[in-house]
């Protein structure tokens, strides 16, 4: 091995397009496989150069786990996990072809494990709650298929007994004996929180190591699974926790965090568990997958090969000393002689010394520098200080560090903030305060320090100044969107989870959590909270891997609530037909009539009330009849001071509840009647106006009296009379106030058609309307009197306001056309719309003989 | 009374943080923390998906239909800063205008009533409120920033309806004053209007304690000319009522367990739909003595609404 050892490590591979996330080391520790979504990579650690040999992947997921058989008899196979299915990969004469893709489980693959000792034995759990076993040599199906009932996390196969297998749930333990599949053999509840790791003891049989979230490492004996052998507390979240192959050591390793934090990796030894042996400092990211290589012939040294988010692969050196840290004793063949000789206190002596070997000088070397908005200015591992400058917003900070001797060994550096800064004195003493703190915590545990206490300066500073400037809205730069963390989060709201919106007609839309879903809370909090920075701040106590809003609710449930909420998906929303309590209704929409004269009208609406079993509705319809209807003239109900009151009464009742329905119904009726009676003034006054001017008008027709409701400025009526009404809107009385709001109901009841879908019923309502209409906006059709030859602009009529002639003549029967008429767009020939009706049921060109193709040339123009 | 139309399993992989359906109600859209928007086929209670929408970079907090008679379009907001505008064609939404001139997360959109031609008003927790009027002349949006709005951030948006029953002579689009009511991170709720070209505030209501999270303004049938709900961190759901747009009395309609994220006012104005972080929904409705009952116990036993 000519590589460059870097103290304890060296690099042996640097990749940033991997992106790996899946790494395993094969059987003989000579190739290393690194799978991503889009590359599998394989390095030959034996090979001094960064050969690495890239075999692009063709997939829309990522790899979840990559495993190399650990037998000799099948050492080329490695198999890799991509969403469903399980890969089974070969790697002969520096080629990777795949042997197997089973589509393994229906849900996603969390983990799968080769047999220790059968080489063609594969273990693989899902979310599924299926832990399958697999045989390659028939694998169209799982040789074995073990029903958890919960999901499982991680299966691993004893290292010594061939029928073990433990499996993940959770926060709790599941042992399987291949030999009696259908139920688990033991049980352990485990922890509280969730299981990320599991490991058996490579020499002990029956004893399993387990991480969790709780901050601990349990030991459990299974012959014994009520509690925990020994317990091992870290400061922070275990990812994975596994046992060295030399001694009674463990290494360990912390959840990857959303936040920088700890990026190294601790080696305990078992039977001393009150501080970690030993630190591996180097990764600058989160260290996603760690393994053991086989040891090298003739060598001491144990090697153990990490793969980082930082997307470098480091291969450490475990030297012998620290093999004995671990209770380990090297087989003394040479040099190490004089070692082995020494007595326990030597050993003592070199367990104090071993600090040597992180010098200052290598921490800061290994620093990295590349922190937001600080600079290192000055590292002086002589005189043990480093001084740094940090400029956040409106504070800059010059910051001198000076390193004790006795650092990092339960000595905690020194801090200082130089007189040139710009920092107001409250801040800085807040600043100091939580340096010192948070170093004390370090070097309690005897791990440096200094990187942490930079990240947390320019942190800290951040919130102060946000603190300081809370109204001040921040430009700041744009920060990775897809994840939570901006500090900008303070302002934004928390999501909303669960709502519910009227839309449409009656519908409510309702979505939610599921029902079993717990707020992750950490502390005992009454409400949600307000803000976003919330799902920061509570993760950042919890450490957990994934921040965001589901996490939130649904980190903490227990086992027996999460088989539900897999089944039930967390997104479902319902769609709610909530008409049941508005007083609108539907079917009466469609039932009502506005059509005919209004005992008819009335008659047919109080039966189709009857039909829904509106019997308010019934009486109230039988009352309209009997005040709009005019039996005879002595007994005019309408015309009458009494009626009308009744029948304004009656329209606000409705109003009053919110029956737009039936509020625009009366309007609508009444409003029919006024429609009527301003028709009768109207002829009569022609009338006296056409026969004497001196002939007094009947009293009877001129609606001069303040209870007559006001007669319409335009009518849209049905009729094609096209009187002008200037000459009455003088005698009319003044605008009745409540006019404007019965027009406002049946605008509204119109709307409320048109939603349905009731075209037709809308068009009835919008008759009724007594303001202008809209204006057209769009094409409009002018005719072109083929006459005098001239537009004719102003007519709506069927002669042309020009010549007096009628401007359309039907091609088909010849005679002029009044009414409804159809023209083409393409050779103007047309005519009554019922003739070319019938021709076109049965030919597509033109009456006329001209040949235009008029169906499909008029298509044409409006297609384009 | 209350009886259930659809389930849709939106497949969504995050949380869903808003739901609508369109004018006829024949369409569902969601949008959900996984960054994207879901459109869904309800017609006679199906659950076919239409499309599933990719565009935004961060959780989509809020979405909007418009009114059919400018074509289907579709309105989503996301933690990106972005507002996007999709619209339909040939049964496909495609990217039909993007807005992206805020400096945080946009929590709310909202059209415009049909009325006032194609507007959409959009809030940001940078604290200001965009005013996009498509200009159909040029083909063109036209953006307008009430800036600071609300001190720290605005959380929602609601526009007043066009018509009321006082405005008279309706259909007159050039007499019709555009007005809407926002609420933000400065526990206030405020009423704008737009003058001229300008939008001004008209009131401030100041009563929470708390953040406002929603508002939502009435379609005024009933007694008063204006009405509008708000709902709060502090709990509470407050009605604000007014003859004449200019005098607000306000009503605590309650002091709810948890925190109140959602106002809803049904389409004729009665009913209103309250939801909040205790996972419930409640409805409530006004008696003819003015006080509001809650109305969904009814609703509990027959329509299982409160997602139970």
């Amino acid at each position: 091995m000519a590589a460059t050892w870097n103290n304890e490590y060296y690099i042996a591979l640097e990749g940033r397009d991997l992106q790996a996330n899946a790494m395993a080391v094969d059987n003989s520790g000579t190739y290393v496989l690194l799978a991503g979504r889009r590359y599998i990579a394989i390095r030959n650690l034996d090979e001094d150069l960064e050969v690495v040999q890239k075999f692009p992947r063709q997939s829309k997921y990522d790899v979840g786990a990559a495993e190399w058989n650990p037998t000799n008899h099948n050492r080329e196979l490695c198999v890799i996990s991509s969403n469903q299915r399980l890969e089974v990969l070969t790697w002969r004469s520096q080629e990777l072809i795949q042997t197997h893709s089973l589509r393994a489980h229906t849900r996603v693959i969390t983990d799968l494990n080769w047999h220790r000792s059968d080489p063609s034995l594969l273990a693989s759990c899902s979310v599924d709650t299926f832990i399958h076993i697999w045989d390659l040599r028939d694998a169209r199906r799982p040789s074995l298929s073990l029903s958890a009932i919960a999901e499982a996390s991680q299966v691993r196969w004893n290292k010594i007994s061939s029928h073990l297998l433990a499996t993940a749930h959770d926060g709790d333990i599941k042992i399987w004996d291949q030999r009696k599949g259908t139920a688990p053999v033991q049980y352990v509840a485990a922890h509280l929180s969730k299981i990320h790791g599991l490991d058996w003891n490579p020499n002990v049989e029956t004893q399993l190591a387990t991480s969790s979230q709780d901050n601990t490492v349990k030991f459990f004996d299974m012959n014994n699974p009520r509690r925990a052998e020994y317990v091992l507390t870290t400061n922070a979240p275990v990812w994975r926790a596994r046992f060295t192959p030399f001694g009674n050591g463990l290494v360990t390793v912390v959840v990857p965090q959303l936040r920088r934090g700890e990026n190294s990796l601790l080696l305990w030894n078992t039977a001393n568990r009150s501080t970690p042996m030993h630190t591996f400092v180097g990764h600058r990211d989160v260290v996603l997958e760690f393994e053991w290589r086989k040891q090298r012939a003739g060598s001491l040294d144990f090697q153990l090969i990490t793969w980082s988010k930082d997307q470098t692969l480091l291969v450490w050196k475990i030297e012998p000393f620290l093999q004995k840290l671990c209770g380990h004793e090297p087989d003394e063949t040479r040099e190490e002689i004089a070692i082995s000789n020494e007595s326990s206190e030597v050993v003592k002596i070199k367990k104090k010394t071993s600090p040597k070997i992180q010098p200052l000088q290598q921490e800061f070397s290994l620093l990295n520098v590349h922190i937001p908005n600080l600079e290192v200015t000055a590292m002086d591992p002589v005189n043990r200080t480093c001084t740094v400058f940090a400029n956040v917003y409106n504070f800059s900070v010059y910051l001198q560090v000076s390193f004790p001797n006795a650092y990092p060994h339960g000595v905690p550096p020194t801090f200082q903030i130089l007189h040139n800064s710009s920092v107001t004195e409250a801040a800085g003493a807040q600043l100091l305060q939580t340096l010192n703190h948070l170093a004390q915590q370090r070097v309690s545990k005897n791990r440096t320090c200094l990187e942490s206490c930079l990240r947390q300066m320019v942190t800290t500073l951040e919130q102060l100044s946000a603190d300081s400037e809370n109204d001040r809205i921040f430009d700041n730069s744009y920060t990775e969107p897809n994840v939570f963390g901006g500090y900008n989060d303070a302002y934004i709201p928390f999501p909303r989870t669960s709502g519910a919106k009227f839309c449409s007609v009656g519908i409510l839309v309702c979505f939610g959590r599921a029902p079993h879903t717990r707020r992750f809370s950490g502390k005992v909090e009454a409400t949600t909270p307000r803000a976003l920075s919330a799902l920061e701040t509570v993760f950042s106590k919890r450490s957990s891997d994934h921040v965001t809003v589901s996490a939130y609710y649904y980190q903490k449930q227990r086992l027996r609530v999460k088989q539900h909420s897999r089944n039930a998906s967390k997104a479902i929303v319902h769609v709610y037909d909530v008409s049941g309590l508005l007083l609108t209704n539907r079917q009466l929409a469609e039932e009502y009539i506005l059509d005919g004269d209004i005992a008819t009208i009335c008659k047919h609406n109080a039966a189709s009330a009857a039909v829904v079993g509106r019997w308010d509705l019934v009486q109230a319809w039988t009352l309209a009849e009997l005040i709009a209807c005019t039996r005879n003239k002595d007994e005019e109900w309408y015309n009458h001071p009494f009626g009308n009151q009744l029948s304004e009464a009656l329209i606000s009742h409705y109003a009053q509840h919110s029956d737009i329905q039936m509020a625009a119904m009366l309007s609508c009726i009444f409003g029919k009647n006024e429609v009527n009676s301003s028709h009768q003034s109207k002829k009569s006054l022609k009338y006296t106006n056409d026969t004497s001017p001196y002939h007094a008008i009947p009293p009877m027709d001129l609606p001069s009296d303040e209870w007559v409701f006001p007669t319409l400025k335009h009518m849209r009526s049905t009729s094609l009379d096209n009187l002008r009404l200037n000459e009455i809107k003088n005698l009319l009385p003044k605008k009745n106030p409540s006019s404007s709001l019965h027009e406002y109901f049946k605008l509204s009841y119109a709307e409320t058609l048109h939603r349905w879908g009731f075209l037709y019923n809308r068009a009835e309502v919008l008759k009724y309307m007594c303001g202008p209409p809209d204006k057209h906006e769009g094409v409009e059709f002018f005719t072109h009197c083929k006459n005098c030859l001239k537009p004719d602009l102003y007519g709506k009529h069927c002669t042309c306001s020009n010549c007096k002639k009628f401007s359309l003549n039907c091609i088909i029967c010849h005679l002029s056309v009044r009414g409804s008429a159809n023209c083409c767009i393409v050779c103007g020939h047309g005519g009554h719309t019922k003739h070319l009706k019938q021709w076109f049921e049965k030919r597509d060109v033109c009456p006329s003989g001209c040949g235009c193709r008029c169906l499909t040339e008029t298509a044409t123009i409006f297609a384009t | 009374m209350v009886s259930i139309l659809n389930s849709i399993d939106t497949g969504h992989e995050d949380m869903v943080h808003d739901a609508e359906v369109d004018y006829y109600g024949l369409r569902l859209a969601t949008c959900s923390s996984d960054n994207s928007v879901k459109v869904y086929d309800i017609k006679n209670g199906g659950t076919a998906l239409i499309d599933d929408l990719k565009g935004h970079f961060g959780p989509v907090w809020q979405i909007a239909w418009s009114h059919p008679k400018f074509g289907n379009l579709l309105a989503s907001c996301s933690y990106d800063r972005k507002v996007i505008i999709w619209k339909e064609q040939n049964g496909k939404f495609t990217k039909y205008y993007e807005y992206a001139n805020h400096d945080s997360s946009v929590n709310s959109v909202q059209f415009a009533p049909p009325e006032y031609g194609l507007v959409l008003a959009c809030g940001s927790s940078d604290g200001s409120i965009s005013i996009l009027s498509y200009i159909s002349e040029t083909h063109n949006w036209d953006a307008k920033k009430i800036q600071n709005a609300h001190a720290i951030g605005c959380n929602a948006v609601s526009w007043a309806p066009a018509i009321t029953p006082t405005s008279g002579e309706f259909r007159d689009a050039a007499k019709l004053v555009k007005r809407l009511v926002s609420g933000g991170c400065d526990n206030l709720v405020k009423v704008w209007r737009e003058e001229e070209d300008r939008w001004v505030e008209e009131n401030k209501l100041e009563v929470h304690s708390d953040w406002v999270r929603d508002v939502a303004w009435a379609p005024s049938v009933g007694l008063h000319q204006h009405t509008i709900a708000s709902c709060s961190q502090d709990r509470r759901v407050i009605i604000w009522t007014s003859d004449d747009g200019n005098n607000w009395n306000s009503t605590v309609l309650q002091t709810f367990d948890d925190v109140v994220w959602n106002v809803s006012w049904s389409l004729n104005g009665n009913i209103l739909a309250v939801s909040g972080g205790d996972n419930k929904i409640t409805l409530w409705k006004q008696n003819l003595q003015g006080n509001w009952q809650c109305v969904s116990d009814v609703v509990k036993g027959q329509g299982q609404i409160n997602n139970q």
